[in-house]
């Protein structure tokens, strides 16, 4: 029996946030803290001749390449991205050195006076040069031979900022002999990692521990790994604390954002209209490094049937080497982009046809059993139909088809249905992260776990230690969990993926029971609870051929828009979503991942525009980098189906990154409704609208 | 060496001008955005400041019949709270910028600024506001329209401030659109004021103003003129040849808000539905 987990507690870090006293990056007082400055090229591609430094007084610091004790790499699966620059740039922007003294004022007057000479070189932004290809087929994709009609199209999505209410930001400094960082941060072991291989350390004599963190959205998975290398850098050197924290035109210039993508669907048609396969091409924009790109592109295919199954398909996906700021990881990691896709073609497929899209999507949708798009099998019960229904009946969505179809309604209703796989892709988990748990007792019966897992907001920390609470049945002020400190905790893998309640939770579920098991009052005792994949999950990464994740969870979103034709403006009036996140432990932590991922994507969907002209970005700040206000938002309901799912912890699979993905092709899907015009590409804002339907003038 | 001054009163205030260059400061939501070196940072200021928002002699908002006057320190709040205020100006007020902002931000300020965003301006163009700039020794009165000469370039001499805003009364029908990027907390792409009066089938006044679509409020009196006095269906038929009038005087540019051809076309859409609501 589960428990009825429904109520929700306060969460366990409400009160400090709420009065000011949660000790973020930026809040953290030290003696002789000094402030680090970057200089950054001020070209996106060529090689450095010379750096001419202005006279630095006592005190201020330039720290380079040359200082690098280690190894001048910041290891993000490859080894491609260097700490600082050394000869070649690749990217605008990109660190050269920091400045680094006690007045800020002072770092910034000397850092724009750092004289840099070049040898430029030609710089490529578009997507021509792939550096990452991944491909595989299922079923036979000699059938598309026999195909009595192909149909085909292309959809663009663009960048997208985290946009995380505080910025990136650093503190190094050394306790006794330990380089000791303080960190706005997803993923403490990754610092850790970069920050030892860059300074030589050994792993004990470097320690990451995690102040309280502002959001993070994936922007903070890898970036501050570079960071870490820099200061640490610098550290070495100078021997007092440093603190490097961006402000927000130099977080959104120069940080990593969501890969802009363009993916080519085609579909391979018998003279019955029915679908033999589908033939879809992945381009991803990867930036001046490959860092997590490819991992990015890999879940771009995976997803790229998205929540249907087609018997015949081939994929292909390539990441391409543009001299701009590298993309990396951000809330969906590559699904959204594909997801975006499918959806869309899904319903110009069926308007081709001259088949209703509900029809369509209806015939096609994922049943247990089936198999997925790299031949593993659905093996979970799918309650997708359920999920569907549910939130067509809360939006009233057939009726309003019906009414906004018509011409000069200038209104919309689009619905998206989708999945996302939870935890890392493929044997991710078991050959790569491969967490383990601490979890120990003292003689007075307080319990202690320790977990690598980040709350940067989203409720991790209060859910987790319900888990644990739960589990033992002892009080909750018997159980101690704190934020990661590296020095204490074995890691249990990154706050990234989807993966901290389905894999982590479920691992401190297992490690508390097992404490439970061999509980004896009065004594000392202690747990090591290793991550064991389920043994059905099989995984080639070479042919990508297997079970891509051990869960799924499964999501509808419904949105309603109206349009102004004069100002070619969206205003957004109603949004409806059903998840199926396995079990809620905590449902308004999960309504919280619901809104906040919704918002998020509805934002991707039709206003966030980010534009590279020359590898410069041309929004600079929030005002120019438009997110949606609560004036943007309509009222947003969440309801959810309970699906129980058999290795999570009570039942919960992931829901930070589900609550994401569908968002913008449902608001595209009512723009078109809106507009009567094909959209493909997001954002749609009222420019792209303008051009669309310019042509109809 | 930068001054920072707080004047006690107005004639104290005038007495530092008088002496000294200064940025004048009231609610300071632009300047001290523009003068924003880096968080943890002083703003740079290269010269001297003269801080006027306590200034309780310029807090106030009065009628008479030249107009509604509207002191240079009186917050955005409290003027769109006031009965004496038109609606007109309460509707652009309404969405400009945010609470927090309208809190300390003044109109004086949004003219001083003479962005070619600013809110206030195309309402100020087309109403024919006009304002008051005083010295030590003397006040002149000037239009609004001939006070912003350009992109953050005003007509005000180094000894003088704006004391107070005059919006002169009106009975026009108006039509008003900001089109921001967003539902608040917007800069706007453009907008557009178009405003009439007509008695008797005839047209007696007609006034046209667009802001965001050059370097600053686009308003031009001699087309206005041509079709005062037609007819309403006589105007009808002339549409098609104001819109190709305003059509060659907007060029407005792609920034990182928006693209010229989108600010173009939807000028033009928001100028003909307008025209063709007139009755």
């Amino acid at each position: 029996m589960l428990p009825e987990y429904k109520t929700s507690v306060t969460k366990v870090d409400n009160a400090d946030k709420m009065a000011g006293k949660a000790i973020f990056t930026g809040d953290i007082q030290m003696d002789d803290l000094l402030t680090a400055v970057s200089v950054r090229s001020t070209i996106a591609k060529g090689k450095v001749l010379d750096i001419k430094l202005p006279e630095l007084p006592k005190g201020y610091y330039f720290i380079s390449a040359k200082d690098i004790v280690g190894e001048n790499i910041c290891n993000i699966i490859f080894d491609d991205w260097p700490i600082f620059v050394d000869k070649q740039v690749n990217y605008l922007g990109e660190t050269i050195g920091l400045i680094v003294g006690e007045d800020k004022g002072k770092c910034l007057d000397l850092a724009a006076q750092v004289n840099i000479t070049y040898e430029e070189e030609t710089p490529v932004f578009e997507m021509v040069n792939s550096y990452i290809y991944k491909e595989f087929t299922k079923g036979n994709p000699e059938l598309f031979k026999g195909a009595a009609e192909i149909y085909s199209e292309s959809f663009a999505t663009g960048y997208q900022e985290q946009a995380y209410l505080e910025t990136q930001g650093m503190i190094v400094y050394f306790d006794n002999d330990v380089i000791t960082v303080k960190a706005s941060m997803q993923c403490p072991f990754y610092i850790h990692k970069a920050i030892m291989r860059v300074t030589n350390y050994p792993e004990n004599k470097v320690r990451v521990i995690q102040p309280a963190v502002g959001g993070a959205f994936g922007g903070k998975e890898h970036y501050p790994s570079l960071m870490g290398g820099q200061l640490a850098t610098a550290l070495l050197k100078i021997r007092k604390p440093i603190r490097m924290i961006f402000d927000r035109p130099e977080d959104i210039a120069f940080t990593t954002k969501r890969h802009p993508s363009r993916t080519e669907i085609s579909a391979y048609l018998d003279k019955h209209k029915n679908i033999i396969g589908l033939n879809i091409h992945v381009h991803i924009d990867g930036g001046a490094y490959k860092g997590c790109s490819g991992v990015v592109l890999s879940r771009a295919l995976i997803a790229c049937t998205n929540a249907y199954t087609f018997d015949n398909l081939i994929v292909n996906g390539d990441a391409y080497c543009t001299n701009k700021v590298p993309s990396a990881a951000f809330r969906g990691f590559g699904s959204p982009q594909s997801i975006f896709a499918i959806e869309l073609f899904i319903h110009h497929l069926a308007n081709h046809l001259g088949i209703d899209p509900l029809e369509l999507r209806n015939k096609y949708m994922v049943k247990q059993g089936d198999i997925t798009s790299t031949n593993g099998i659905f093996r979970d019960p799918i309650v997708l139909k359920e999920l569907r229904d549910k939130a067509m009946k809360m939006s009233d969505y057939e009726n309003k088809v019906k009414l906004y179809s018509r011409p000069g309604s200038n209104r919309g209703i689009g619905m998206s249905w989708f999945l996302h796989g939870c935890g890392f892709t493929g044997g991710g988990e078991s050959d790569i992260i491969k967490a383990k748990l601490r979890i120990k007792k003292d003689k007075d019966g307080v319990v202690t776990f320790y977990t690598s897992q980040v709350d940067f907001g989203q409720g991790n920390r209060t859910t987790l230690k319900r888990i644990v609470v739960d589990t033992l049945g002892i009080p909750e002020d018997k159980v101690i969990y704190d934020a990661p400190d590296t020095s204490l905790t074995l890691s249990t893998g990154p706050t990234a993926a989807s993966r901290t309640i389905i894999i982590v939770g479920g691992l401190a579920a297992k490690a508390a029971q097992h404490l439970k098991d061999i509980w004896v009052d009065g004594e000392e005792q202690e747990i090591i609870e290793p991550y064991v994949a389920p043994n059905f999950i099989h995984w080639d990464e070479a042919t990508m051929q297997g079970d891509a994740y051990p869960g799924y969870a499964w999501g509808v979103n419904i949105v309603e828009v109206s349009f102004d034709p004069l100002t070619y403006q969206i205003k957004v009036d109603g949004c409806w979503s059903t998840y199926d996140v396995g079990h809620c432990i905590d449902e308004r932590i999960v309504v919280g991942q619901a809104d906040g991922g919704i918002v998020q994507a509805l934002g991707y969907g039709y206003l966030e525009n980010e534009v590279a002209i020359d590898g410069k970005f041309r929004q600079r700040n929030l005002s120019d980098y438009i997110i949606p206000t609560i004036e943007d938002v309509p009222e947003l309901e969440t309801g959810f189906v309970d699906n129980p799912f058999p290795y999570g912890a009570f039942g919960a699979k992931g829901a930070g990154e589900l609550t994401f993905v569908g968002g913008a092709p449902a608001i595209a899907l009512a723009i078109e409704m809106a507009i009567k015009h094909k959209v493909n590409k997001v954002p749609a804002n009222p420019e792209y609208i303008m051009e669309l339907l310019s042509h109809e003038d | 060496m930068i001054n920072h001054f707080i004047p006690k009163n107005l004639s104290e205030a005038l007495d530092i001008l008088s002496n000294h260059d200064c940025y004048i400061i009231a609610g300071g939501t632009d300047l001290m955005v523009q003068k924003h070196r880096s968080s943890g940072l002083l703003p740079t200021f290269e010269k001297d400041v003269l801080y006027i928002s306590n200034l309780e002699e310029l807090n106030f908002i009065r009628s008479d019949d030249k107009g509604v006057h509207i002191g240079a320190t009186t917050k955005y709040r409290d003027i769109s709270s006031s009965e004496l205020v038109p609606q007109l100006f309460k509707d652009v007020i309404s969405e400009l910028a945010s609470p927090n902002i309208r809190n300390m931000a003044t109109l004086a300020g949004n003219i001083g600024n003479a962005s070619p965003a600013g809110d206030t301006l195309v309402a100020l163009y087309v109403l024919d506001a006009y304002l008051v700039l005083q010295n030590k020794e003397s006040k002149r009165e000037i239009l609004v329209k001939d006070f912003i000469k350009g992109v953050r370039k005003i007509d005000r001499k180094p000894d003088e401030m704006i004391t107070e805003i005059v919006i002169p009364h009106h009975d026009l029908h108006y039509y008003w659109k900001k089109v921001g990027s967003r539902a608040a907390e917007s800069i706007s792409k453009l907008s557009f004021l178009g405003a009439y009066i007509t008695k008797e089938g005839i047209i007696k006044d007609l006034r046209i103003g667009f802001g965001s679509v050059s370097i600053t409020v686009v308003r031009n009196r001699d087309i206005e003129k041509q079709y005062i006095g037609l007819k309403i269906d006589e105007f009808s038929q002339q549409i098609p040849e104001i819109i190709r009038k305003y059509d060659e005087i907007i060029n407005p540019i792609t920034d990182q808000r928006s693209t010229k051809d989108y600010r173009k076309k939807v000028a033009m859409n928001l100028l003909k539905d307008f025209l063709t609501k007139i009755k």
